[in-house]
Order: structure tokens, then C-alpha cells, then sequence
């Protein structure tokens, strides 16, 4: 059999699988070791093991657990809450002020950790009850809220960028400062939209009234001092990892330790917040490494088949294609592939496949992570399969319907997909920061 | 038979709740040998044994933690469909799927064993400055998989309890 015949099998067998339900991770892996079984006999039983040894050589990996613990920490304790209220006060007097506020809190609250989750749970329990009951729409709400927390994978730092710079063999630290730029761009564009929209339409989201609007001015500023938190946070991690005085791992312990004391010190940590937060950074942590794990299995048997050069070779001499065209249409069927696949399943399973067909066509790596990390965010956001609309559902107030949240997220789309369009086509946009922090 | 297996479930179900919620604390064992390694390479010389430390206990931290995930149905689904089914339906369905998971789990343990036989054979050592012997994290890894592989059997009796309308 051709190395393409039994990739295409391979995808079809895991695809069938994952299709019955079963966990992702035994999916993944059991294909994995069935093919290499199959190919090289008894010589191909070490390899889903050897994976394991490999993961743990790994070293960036070690910040997955710090930065998931981090992000349970900030929605478990609820230290964001004052920080919604200083948008809230600041922001308010404009029409769709209030929404044009999340945006600002989930990226504070993405510069903090590295999922989408934290975002989620933080806009979803204080930021969305407020907004419903100032009378804005609850479609532009339910948008806002999902299309905010997404930022978290893109702003640094990001759990996704980690797991892309460990298959793509890219540095982590180059690809988190190439995510910043595109990310505080696409934040502004969420806020444009919602400006220009409220601006045209104000019953979607109404100014605050005259009453709620006269703070005191002293009451204004002293809540300004809820943002030194993010500040603080972000700069205890980053200031020393900049300098160089510790990696990057290190850097990620310093932050999680810090947001730990900072739970502490406001008073939010109590039994319930700890169990609670150590128990989900266990669950979610497993969840990935078992998926890395098998994943790294099911990336070995195709690097020994040689099937991503097959494909090139598929694409560029019998199809005779550009390299552009071919990077076009990948990341089209990306992002159909996104609607309907498992995100973490797409994140580990598509990504050795696509990364390194993408390096042999002369992109640049760090570029294309952070195309990647739009798509994959698009592909959170987009039905059947989200994780983004699962933990929305699961969050949101009664009132919301599962169609509200299919359909809030339709306009925030089209401004992903605008903003993966100009950062395609203006690569220096993520690539300008980190050449101008490592002197390329 | 019935009492075996309801004996087989609540046994392995407790040691995999305490060996995971042992392993849950695991964190801050991270956190601070992580802490150490930044705080030795700050005021004095940095530590040799903080990198590859760091490293075996986040195998420990997520192999160890993996049972209790599996028992507490934390891990992802692709729900298209599932997400459709009645309990009952799902049951029948996982009773079968299952067996995936036990082949990858049983070949994963394989590799593991080989590997772990030929850590303590040769005294194999890493290769690093601290060369510390690899036999520890492997045969960790190795128990890890098995007390997986015994929750996967377990998940099968509660899925064919379930089936049969049985409580065990």
C-alpha cells in the first residue's frame, strides 16, 4: 500500500471512531498503535511508549498545568469581578460601552492564562448577568462574551501556541510575542464592530442611565486600582523571563504562584475555591497529555510513512499548484474541518499533517502559529462542535437559547476570518514584535 | 461472578480515587521545584536536578492523575451523536468502543515493560548533568498505564451493569 492509502485510512479509521463516542485520546491511540503494529511487527510495539519519554523531554510542556491552574485560579476566586466593575464604570456612559468593556476585561483576563475557558467563566458569570440586565441584546452579549474569551488562546500567554511551537518544533517564546500584535488587533476590531453596530442600533446595547453614570470621581479612580492586578500578574511573570533571569517554565510557575497569593491575599481562597481549582487543572491537564500522548504515537507511525511529503508532492507536481494557493486551500479546509471536528482532537491530529507541509512550501512557522491559532479559534466558536458553545450552554442564564448562542457568534466570525485575511496578507503584523525583540 | 465483579469495581475504584487525588496535589510539587530552579538561578548557582525533577513529576502528575479522569468521565468526547443517546444506548456502545482503549492502553503497557526491564538491566542513565537512572519514572509510567487499564475493566462492568439493569 501507498504511504497516502494508509494515511487516508488511518484518518478514516480515526474519524469512524471518534464518530462512536469513545474518548478522543483512545481513538487517537489506538490507531496509532494498530498501524504501527501493523507496519514494522514487534519493532513497532515500543512506539506509542516512546511517546510518552519523548512528552516528558519536552520541556516547554511543563507550563500546560501551570497556566490551566492559573486560569481556574482567576474564575474560581472571582478575583476578576473588580476589574468588570472598573470597565463597567469607565465604559458605561457610551452606547454598547459595556460590551466594548468585556473585550477589554478578556484581554486582561488573557494576558493572565492560556485557554479560552477562564475568559468563558469569568464573562459568563459576572460580565453577561449585568449586560442582560442593562437591556442590551442578548445575541450581541452572548457574541461578545465568546468571541472575547477566544482572544485568550491568541493573547500570550497561550496553552495552544505551546502545543503548536511542540509540533512544529518552533521556539515558544517568538510565537507568544507574535501572537500579541494580532490578537490586541483583532480585540480591536471586535470593539469597532460593536461601536459602529450600538452606534446605528442602540436598543442593542443602550448607554447606562444618567444615575448609574454620576460616580464620584474618587470612586472612579480608586477602582482603577482593580487593573494593577492583571498588571501585576503578567509583569511577575514576564519582567524576569524578558530579562532572562529565568525560562520561560519558570517564569509560569512565578505566575501561578503569584495569582494563588493574590486569591489569598483578596480573601477568595477558601476550601471550595481550592478543591475546586485543583481538581480541574488535574482533569483538564490529563485530558491533553493522554491527547498529546496518543497524538505523538499517531505523528511518529506518519513521519515514518513519509506522508506529508507524498501530499506535497500530490499538491505541487501533479496538481501544480502555488504555494499560496495550497496554503489558501488548507486554511479553508481547516476551517471547515473546524466546524465539525473535535477541537483538541484538530489541534494535535490535523497539525502534524498541515505544520510541516507549510514549512516545506517555505512559510514561515511563526506566521503560519498564528494563522493557526485564528482558525482554531474560529473553529471554537463554530457549530456543531465548540468548545466555546458547549461551555456557554452550560453557563449561560436560562433565558439564553441554544439558538441565541448559534447565532450571536456569526458577526464576531466574520471579523476572525477578516482578521486571519490581513494577517495572511500582512505577514510583518505577527512577525514584526518578535524580530524586533530577537534581532532576526 | 456478580460479586466478584461488584468486588472488582469498588476495589479498583478506591485505589484509583486515592492514587488520584494524591496525584492532584501533584501541582504544587511542580510549583515548587519550578519555584526553586528559578529562585537557585537568581541568588546562587543554578540547581542540575530542577529541569528533569520537573519533568518526572509531571509524568507522575498526569499518568498517576489519568484513572481518576477516566472514573470521573473527565475526558473529551466527540458528542455528535453521543450527545443524542439515551444512557442505555451509550452503555451498549462504550461496552464495545472500549476495547480501543484497552489495545492502545495494553500495547502502551508492553512498550512500558520492555523499556522499564531494560532501565534496570543496564542501569540506564539519562543523558544529562545530573544523570539520574530513568528505572523510577518508567516503572511509575508503567504502573500508571496498569491502574488505567484496570479502571478501563472496571468502566466495562459499570457499562454491562448498566446494560443489564443491575446495580452493583
Amino acid at each position: 500500500m501507498s504511504p497516502e492509502m494508509i494515511a487516508i485510512l488511518m484518518f478514516s479509521s480515526m474519524m469512524l471512531m471518534l464518530m462512536m463516542g469513545q474518548r478522543v485520546f483512545a481513538a487517537i491511540g489506538v490507531v496509532a498503535a494498530v498501524a504501527s503494529l501493523s507496519l514494522w511487527g514487534t519493532g513497532g510495539s515500543d512506539l506509542p511508549f516512546s511517546a510518552a519519554m519523548k512528552l516528558m523531554k519536552w520541556y516547554p510542556l511543563l507550563t500546560l498545568p501551570m497556566f490551566i491552574f492559573m486560569g481556574y485560579i482567576l474564575s474560581e476566586s472571582r478575583i476578576a469581578d473588580d476589574l468588570y466593575k472598573m470597565f463597567h464604570v469607565w465604559m458605561g456612559s457610551i452606547n454598547g460601552g459595556l460590551a466594548i468593556g468585556t473585550i477589554g476585561l478578556m484581554v486582561l483576563v488573557s494576558a493572565m492564562n492560556g485557554l479560552s475557558v477562564a475568559g468563558m467563566a469569568i464573562g459568563a458569570t459576572i460580565a453577561l448577568p449585568e449586560l442582560l440586565r442593562r437591556g442590551y441584546d442578548k445575541r450581541m452579549v452572548t457574541g461578545v462574551v465568546q468571541a472575547g474569551s477566544s482572544l485568550g488562546i491568541l493573547v500570550p500567554p497561550s496553552v495552544v501556541l505551546v502545543l503548536y511551537a511542540m509540533i512544529a518544533r518552533q521556539p515558544v517564546g517568538q510565537l507568544w510575542l507574535a501572537g500579541l500584535v494580532p490578537g490586541l488587533m483583532m480585540a480591536t476590531m471586535f470593539i469597532l464592530y460593536i461601536a459602529i453596530r450600538c452606534h446605528f442600533q442602540p436598543h442593542l446595547g443602550p448607554a447606562l442611565s444618567k444615575e448609574e453614570r454620576d460616580v464620584p470621581l474618587a470612586e472612579k479612580l480608586r477602582l482603577l486600582r482593580a487593573g494593577v492586578v492583571p498588571i501585576l500578574i503578567f509583569a511577575t511573570m514576564m519582567v524576569p523571563f524578558v530579562n532572562g533571569w529565568t525560562s520561560l517554565v519558570e517564569s509560569s510557575a512565578i505566575g501561578a504562584l503569584t495569582a494563588f497569593m493574590v486569591a489569598v491575599v483578596k480573601g477568595r481562597m477558601n476550601r471550595s475555591v481550592f478543591e475546586a481549582s485543583v481538581r480541574q487543572t488535574l482533569a483538564i491537564s490529563c485530558m491533553f497529555m493522554w491527547i498529546i500522548l496518543a497524538a505523538m504515537a499517531f505523528g511518529a507511525v506518519f513521519d515514518g510513512l513519509g506522508a506529508v511529503g507524498a501530499i506535497e508532492g500530490l499538491f505541487t507536481d501533479q496538481l501544480h499548484l502555488g504555494p499560496w494557493t495550497i496554503l489558501i486551500i488548507m486554511q479553508l479546509s481547516f476551517l471547515i474541518m473546524g466546524t465539525f471536528l473535535d477541537d483538541t482532537a484538530m489541534l494535535v491530529i490535523v497539525a502534524p499533517l498541515y505544520v510541516p507541509l507549510v514549512g516545506l512550501l517555505g512559510f514561515d512557522l511563526v506566521w503560519y502559529g498564528v494563522l493557526y491559532t485564528i482558525t482554531t479559534q474560529v473553529a471554537y466558536m463554530t457549530p456543531p462542535f465548540g468548545y466555546n458553545l458547549f461551555l456557554m450552554r452550560a453557563m449561560a442564564p436560562p433565558e439564553i437559547g441554544l439558538r441565541d448562542i448559534y447565532s450571536s457568534i456569526l458577526p464576531f466570525v466574520f471579523v476572525m476570518i477578516l482578521a486571519l485575511a490581513v494577517v495572511m496578507a500582512f505577514p510583518k503584523i505577527a512577525l514584526w514584535l518578535p524580530d524586533l525583540v530577537y534581532n532576526k | 461472578m456478580r460479586r466478584f465483579v461488584s468486588r472488582y469495581v469498588a476495589v479498583v475504584d478506591a485505589v484509583n480515587y486515592r492514587v488520584g487525588r494524591v496525584a492532584m496535589y501533584g501541582i504544587f510539587v511542580l510549583i515548587g521545584i519550578l519555584l526553586w530552579s528559578s529562585v537557585s538561578k537568581v541568588f546562587f548557582l543554578p540547581s542540575l536536578w530542577t529541569l528533569e525533577m520537573a519533568q518526572f513529576a509531571m509524568v507522575a502528575y498526569y499518568i498517576l492523575g489519568g484513572p481518576y479522569c477516566l472514573q470521573q468521565g473527565s475526558d473529551v468526547r466527540m458528542d455528535l451523536f453521543y450527545s443524542a443517546w439515551t444512557d442505555r444506548q451509550r452503555a451498549w456502545v462504550d461496552a464495545f468502543t472500549i476495547f480501543f482503549l484497552m489495545f492502545y492502553l495494553g500495547v502502551l503497557l508492553y512498550g512500558g515493560i520492555d523499556s522499564t526491564v531494560y532501565a534496570f538491566e543496564y542501569n540506564e542513565r539519562s543523558y544529562s548533568a545530573w544523570r539520574p537512572y530513568m528505572w523510577p519514572i518508567k516503572l511509575v509510567t508503567c504502573i500508571g498505564v496498569l491502574l488505567m487499564l484496570l479502571q478501563a475493566v472496571s468502566e466495562l462492568f459499570k457499562d454491562v451493569a448498566k446494560i443489564k439493569g443491575v446495580s452493583l
